[in-house]
């Protein structure tokens, strides 16, 4: 029964309840929010917009059928009748699956596909278009343009199928990213952002008019404070590079400043350019995250 | 600052410098470790070397206070001193007294010991002698024991082990002590020997550093400079009782009787009581108690006085033997306690007259307590073999009537007129119409003889070696000598009787008597068997190369040799009590060997010593250190550099 073994993969991500919570979930976009009324263009799911926004005057041309008629009989002027659209959503996640995320205690990678895991599970749920990218160096798997929850054991196989190994090449997997979507929605990067050649110039070419983009910071905790002794040498397990350090106060105190103003640069970096900036824990749970932060701002209702 | 030793310390910092450095390197082996990324580290380390000079520092501090506690250690082993007082390298002459008193038991063990431990002490602060001192000039030192006698125990030097050496091996005597031959050895030495060693500095005068407990009998006689000497006193204790004086000797008249007797003295505040003991060849013969009175202190114008009891024994004793008189009441000085006495078996004098006929010397010789007298010719007397004659022993004394002899036997002599040839007395020139102008009346020989009247026509002009004893003397010449030559006794009378009014003189025969007395008992037995401490042990009369034995009072057996003159001389007499000597083929011969010093007896150390014209105080503290040792200091700056680094080590652990 290929179903129930595709199925019991998922539930290794996401535990059923979890699931059960997320199905209530609508994944938002705001500048759909802002901007995109019915009216003002042609709505391909005309029939399906129920949701009222606003009236504005009858100029000529306008589509008879959103004349409200109650007005007309209280105030004898057209006035339209506007709604929001309910706009056909494009959710593109991008999971940082490089050897940086293997590490930590508990590892950041798994932390990062089921935050994946649960946010593609919301826009399934809801029939919005899926497109989930693990990238190292460049896109290393891509599940694409999925729609319905029938993706639901293929995004889940996919996930866990792939090993967090390799290289970071973040620039190159952007460029991948930016030239093969279309339309518009919303671009979540899901990564620890340690990429030595920078992230500026990547995160630069998500950042569109028609895209909205969250950019989630997962770090582990022994990143956030580490609890390190003596005299080391630190190796990085990704480019072999080495740093030998002699612990000290001074020095942790130094890391933790560094890693402050990394993290306060990205956010920067990010509010900046109207991107939503969310930092992540690997120690916490997934489901606090999902159910909790980021309804509060907003990317899921 | 002054490092005593150096070397050592480079020594050592040559090897343990590099090694700390090596074992600082070879520590820093990092354990690896797998981090997502080193970015940030690398971040970090790098603000922590820009932003951060002292960091810079802190991460060497373990290094650094290592550095520290070695540079510490190794300072300590170059042995730093703190010179209070420098100038180039001193030259110091250490005076241990090594008298009787030193021996004194009032600071433990003995004073003399306490005096080599503070001696040690300074030799130990002195600067040491080496090629990298940063001056070169070491302090030198030279070490002198002295009682009667000095001895250079050891010679300039900055040796400081063979001073150490030589110090310890200083024994103690039982001498009275006398400064002035010490302070005049040391003078000759510093003179010559120490401005050579100290390079032009020569006119400065060694220091003089006396370990004593200042009880010297010369004092008055020794000159210092100012500060010259430095004195520091041994000692604490006065309390002794002693035996300051002891005499046996036989009845002229009754041989057989033996008058001992003896002075007790007590240096002490209290009045004591003692037992003291008489026994003859180590049988007791009487044990009296006596209470000895306590001293008179020292006033403006009274000197200390000891309390004194005096002792008399009668006994009769018709052979020969050994007495001694001890008191037995314990003290801290036990030198003191005994005294001995030689006593020879009795016996009555046989004299040869060697005359041409002097009815008046023969007849005062009747009259005197001999067993027999024999007359003689001079051409008689010269015609006996010398050889034989000294091999019998047949006379005791030789009365010589204005004879000069062919030759002189070993024997006691009493001379009339010209001396013989062959004992150093010359006559060169005959004077006339002499007087006595003096006379010694405290000598034996001349006691209760009044020589006022005397008056000589003709006499003989006598010119004395060094050591002859002048008794009376006429205004232009001696008239009357006593001399030890060859073995034998020459009691000398520069004129002939018949030339003089002395036969008319009722001294004469009081002069006879005193003189056969004399002779027969004091020169030719008594005075030979006593010696006070260091007075060398000689006999007489021994063919030669013969060997002898001596057995000190100790129980050791030292030999000796006779020198082809027969004359055996042993000066080892340091400690008091009976020496035996003994040689194939004749009876044992026994020697005593007393203290009898009342000086030395009086063990109460001296605050002041006042020399002539000088008075000198003790130093306050038992050594005077002219350099302090930092070496305590040091190690403890050591183990503080060690703790901190301890601390260092585990605070930046616990981070």
């Amino acid at each position: 029964m290929p179903t129930t073994r595709t199925t019991r993969k998922l539930s290794e991500l996401l535990d059923p309840k979890f699931m059960a919570r997320l199905d209530s979930l609508d994944l938002l976009s705001r500048k759909i929010l802002q901007g995109k009324l019915q009216g003002e263009r042609r709505s391909k799911r005309r029939g399906r917009s129920v949701e009222f926004a606003d009236h504005r005057p009858y100029v000529v041309g306008d589509d008879l059928r959103f004349v409200d008629w109650n007005v007309y009989g209280r105030l004898e002027q057209l006035f339209l009748k506007l709604f929001l659209e309910e706009q056909d959503l494009t959710v593109h996640i991008l999971v940082d699956a490089s050897a940086s995320m293997s590490v930590g205690e508990p590892a950041k990678g798994l932390f990062a596909k089921r935050l994946a895991a649960a946010l593609g599970y919301v826009t399934l749920a809801d029939n919005n278009r899926l497109t989930i990218s693990l990238f190292g160096d460049g896109i290393r798997a891509q599940l694409p343009n999925m729609r319905g929850r029938n993706y639901l054991p293929q995004m889940a196989e996919m996930l866990l199928a792939t090993e967090c190994d390799g290289l970071s090449d973040f620039e190159k997997a952007c460029r991948d990213v930016e030239t093969g979507r279309i339309g518009s929605g919303v671009t979540i990067v899901i990564s620890d952002f340690f990429f030595k050649r920078g992230y500026e110039s990547a995160l630069r070419r998500l950042i569109g008019a028609r895209y909205d983009l969250y950019v989630i910071q997962i770090l582990s905790p022994q990143e956030i404070s580490p609890e390190l002794s003596g005299d080391l040498r630190l190796l990085d397990i990704e480019d072999a590079d080495a740093a030998e350090i002699t612990v000290s106060s001074a020095l942790i105190k130094y890391y933790k400043c560094n890693l402050a103003a990394y993290c306060d640069e990205l956010r920067n970096f990010c509010t900046n350019r109207g991107a939503v900036y969310v930092q992540a824990n690997s120690a916490d749970s997934v489901e606090t995250l999902v159910l909790n932060y980021l309804r509060r701002i907003q990317l899921l209702r | 600052m002054e490092f005593l030793t150096p070397l050592i310390g480079l020594y050592a910092a040559a090897a343990a410098v590099p090694v700390l450095l090596l074992l600082y390197f070879l520590k820093l082996k990092r354990r690896e470790m797998l981090v997502s990324s080193t970015l940030l580290w690398k971040r970090a380390v790098q603000d922590l070397q820009v932003n951060a000079p002292f960091q810079k520092l802190r991460r060497n501090l373990l290094l650094m206070l290592q550095l520290l506690a070695l540079a510490a250690i190794l300072l300590a082993l170059a042995g730093p001193v703190l010179a209070l007082r420098r100038g180039p390298g001193q030259r110091y002459v250490l005076l241990i007294d090594r008298s009787a008193s030193m021996n004194a038991t009032d600071v433990r063990p003995t004073r003399l010991d306490v005096a080599k431990k503070q001696a040690k002490a300074f030799i130990e602060t002195m600067l040491g002698g080496s090629a990298l001192s940063w001056r070169d000039q070491s302090d030198h030192a030279m070490v002198i024991a002295f009682d009667q006698r000095a001895g250079v125990v050891c010679s300039f030097t900055s040796d400081k082990r063979q001073l150490m050496t030589r110090i310890d091996a200083i024994e103690p005597g039982d001498g009275a002590s006398r400064l002035g031959e010490a302070v005049t050895v040391a003078r000759a030495f510093a003179q010559s020997t120490g401005a050579e060693a100290a390079g032009g500095t020569g006119q400065k005068s060694a220091q003089l550093i006396l370990f004593s407990d200042g009880r010297i009998v010369d004092l008055a006689d020794v000159v210092v400079g100012a500060d010259e000497l430095v004195f520091h006193r041994i000692g604490e204790a006065a309390n002794n009782v002693g035996i300051t004086a002891m005499n046996a000797r036989r009845s002229y008249e009754r041989p057989e009787e033996v008058e001992v007797f003896a002075s007790i003295e007590n240096f002490g505040t209290e009045p004591v009581t003692r037992d003291v003991q008489l026994s003859i060849s180590g049988n007791v013969h009487a044990v009296r108690s006596v209470t000895v009175p306590a001293c008179e202190k020292e006033t403006a114008d009274r000197p200390f006085r000891p309390g004194q009891t005096t002792l008399n024994w009668s006994l009769s004793h018709g052979e020969a033997g050994v007495l001694e008189v001890r008191q037995l009441g314990a003290d801290a000085l036990s030198c003191d306690d005994a005294a001995w006495s030689v006593l020879d078996p009795p016996k009555r004098l046989s004299v040869l007259l060697v005359t041409q006929g002097n009815p008046v010397l023969e007849s005062a010789l009747k009259a005197c307590p001999i067993s027999t007298l024999d007359p003689c010719t001079p051409a008689g007397f010269d015609a006996l073999d010398p050889a034989a004659f000294a091999a019998r022993q047949q006379y005791d004394v030789v009365v010589l009537d204005n004879h000069v002899p062919a030759h002189l036997p070993p024997c006691r002599y009493l001379i009339f007129g010209a001396p013989p040839a062959g004992i150093d007395v010359n006559s060169p020139r005959e004077l006339e119409n002499q007087l006595v102008v003096d006379w010694r009346a405290q000598h034996p020989v001349l006691q209760y003889v009044n020589l006022t009247n005397l008056f000589a026509t003709r006499s003989h002009g006598l010119e004395l070696p060094r050591d002859a004893e002048v008794l009376a003397e006429f205004n232009e010449s001696p008239a009357v000598a006593l001399l030890h030559r060859r073995g034998g006794t020459f009691l000398l009378v520069g004129f002939d009787v018949l030339q003089s009014n002395w036969p008319f003189e009722p001294s004469f025969v009081l002069f006879c008597y005193n003189a056969m007395s004399y002779l027969g008992a004091e020169a030719g037995g008594q005075r030979q068997r006593e010696r006070v401490v260091g007075e060398p042990i000689t006999v007489e009369n021994a063919s030669a190369d013969a060997t002898f034995t001596v057995t000190c009072p100790g129980g050791a057996k030292i030999g000796a040799k006779a020198d082809p003159g027969g004359t055996v001389r042993f000066p080892g007499t340091h400690r008091v009590g009976v020496y035996a000597v003994e040689t194939a083929g004749q009876p044992r011969q026994f020697f005593a060997v007393n203290l009898l010093e009342s000086q030395e007896s009086r063990i109460e150390p001296q605050e002041k010593i006042e020399l002539s014209g000088v008075a000198v105080s003790a130093q306050e503290q038992g050594v005077q250190r002219a350099n302090v040792p930092l070496w305590p200091l040091l190690t403890l700056a050591a183990l503080l550099f060690v703790c901190i680094e301890w601390l260092a080590y585990t605070l930046k652990i616990r981070i």
